[in-house]
């Protein structure tokens, strides 16, 4: 079929920035959430969506049509997100692999077996669902532990995803995410025993 | 039984990602340990919590205009039909203006009618959205049977509770109508923003009051609206909108409205 030049011309401009609207404007409040969470701030987090769309949108014709968009975007957000960050952050992430890297050297293994009361006491399954709790120990987690559990439960990306997000090999997707649960576990099990506030 | 499922396959399972043969073995794994079941368990609870309670930082209301318009400055200045439709208007410079004048003009009405007919149908569709959520936080707190988060009738008890809870403090009323108790609060959350859920009962029917921070500058007039059976009345409050949710009779449900409305004011 042969077109119209003027259908050409549309064909090679229009459309695209319409699909990257059509695409990115949809994830705008998850890029949000998580944009957030990582940054603690909301000036931070606008920047931060603001500058990863426009990334996005200026490197969409890199962009291959039948890949993960989403994903795409994320990656965007994460690596702006850490080429933005104080050196604290990075710090901290590095500190993180660090300590992985030396469990696994030594051969103790990440999650011994008794990591976690496998006996669940009652009272934990009555804190999972206080979320002023929970938000309290999302907070705790380290950068490299709430990201991956924020892509996995909240932005229901699968690991595939997850590794392409974060530029890390499934095996340590995995490994993160158990010991995000076990962290998110522990601090939750702390909470339980300092005293809760009732009124008379 | 010593081989316990490790925490890398419970958790694999919770995020779906077995295959269809490691499924098949941790299942049959499952049906005969309690120990690693308990623990799948809490995983599978431990990952809805997470996603229900990390979903909390809603897009402030300006952002996807703004995001919008830098798209649109974008790729205006990065097209090169752009560039080139502007220059052979030199030639007739001022035609061209004014032809653009004029249809600026054009559009700005069009749009501004449009823009005003979208607002009051998201405005409504929002509205409405509020209702049936309200409605089913108030159904749920009827059907747990369980404590408030905080316990008490003492208005000086239940504020307090909330400083640090909150992004917004709210005054509580000292003089209840009769038959009306304050029975606690709770945090809970809408539209992924923190609110307060202020339990009272009037006679045997039981009360949720939302204080919520209001997201849009403008003041919400008074409305009312029925759903599932339940009243709800909603009011705006300064910058405060205050929904109440009961089966109670109408009119008592909008005196304490009226009476906790009156105090966010200042007064008692």
């Amino acid at each position: 079929m042969t077109l119209l030049p003027w259908k050409r011309a549309a064909q090679k401009t229009g459309p695209q920035t319409s699909t990257f609207e059509d695409l990115a404007l949809p994830l705008l409040p998850s890029l949000y959430n998580v944009a957030f969470w990582l940054t603690r701030n909301q000036t931070d987090a606008e920047d931060l969506v603001q500058e990863s769309f426009l990334k996005a949108l200026r490197g969409f014709a890199s962009f291959e049509p039948d890949t993960n968009f989403k994903a795409w975007i994320f990656r965007i957000l994460r690596n702006t997100y850490l080429t933005s960050r104080t050196g604290l952050a990075a710090r901290r992430t590095v500190a993180l692999e660090e300590e992985l890297d030396e469990q696994r050297e030594s051969g103790a293994g990440l999650y011994p077996e008794g990591a976690i009361d496998r006996q669940t006491p009652e009272i934990n399954l009555i804190r999972l669902a206080d979320r002023a709790a929970l938000n309290a120990a999302l907070e705790k987690l380290a950068p490299p532990l709430l990201e991956v559990i924020l892509l996995c439960d909240v932005e229901e990306m699968k690991y595939k995803e997850i590794a392409s997000v974060l530029e890390i090999p499934i095996g340590t997707v995995m490994s993160r995410i158990a010991r995000a649960r076990t962290a998110l576990r522990r601090t939750l099990e702390a909470q339980n025993t300092q005293p809760r506030e009732w009124g008379a | 039984m010593t081989d316990h499922l490790s925490l890398v396959t419970i958790n694999a399972l919770a995020d779906g990602e077995l295959s269809a043969e490691q499924l098949a073995m941790a299942n049959d794994h499952l049906a005969a340990c309690p120990a690693c079941t308990s623990t799948a368990l809490v995983q599978t609870l431990l990952k809805t919590s997470v996603a229900k309670a990390a979903q909390r930082h809603a897009m402030p209301p300006g952002l996807e205009q703004r995001l919008r318009l830098l798209a649109l400055r974008e790729t205006s200045q990065s097209s090169p039909g752009t560039a080139q439709a502007l220059r052979p208007a030199r030639q007739s410079a001022f035609a061209g203006w004014a032809v653009a004048a004029l249809l600026l003009l054009v559009f700005s009405g069009v749009i501004g009618l449009l823009h005003r007919g979208q607002r009051a149908e998201v405005a409504s569709v929002e509205q409405s959205a509020q209702v049936t959520e309200v409605s089913d936080l108030h159904i749920a707190t009827l059907a747990a049977s369980q404590d408030p988060q905080v316990i008490s009738s003492d208005r000086h008890t239940v504020k307090p509770w909330f400083q640090g809870k909150l992004p917004f403090s709210f005054n509580l009323p000292e003089n209840l109508p009769s038959d009306t108790k304050l029975d606690g609060a709770n945090l809970t959350y809408l539209h992924n923003q923190p609110v307060a859920q202020l339990l009272y009962h009037i006679g045997r029917h039981r009360v949720s009051v939302f204080l919520m921070q209001r997201k849009s500058g403008e003041a919400v007039s008074e409305s009312q609206s029925e759903h599932s059976g339940f009243k709800v009345v909603n009011v705006g409050v300064g910058d405060l909108d205050l929904v109440a949710v009961s089966d109670v009779d109408p009119a008592r449900l909008l005196e304490l409205v009226g009476i906790i409305k009156g105090v966010q004011a200042g007064g008692r």
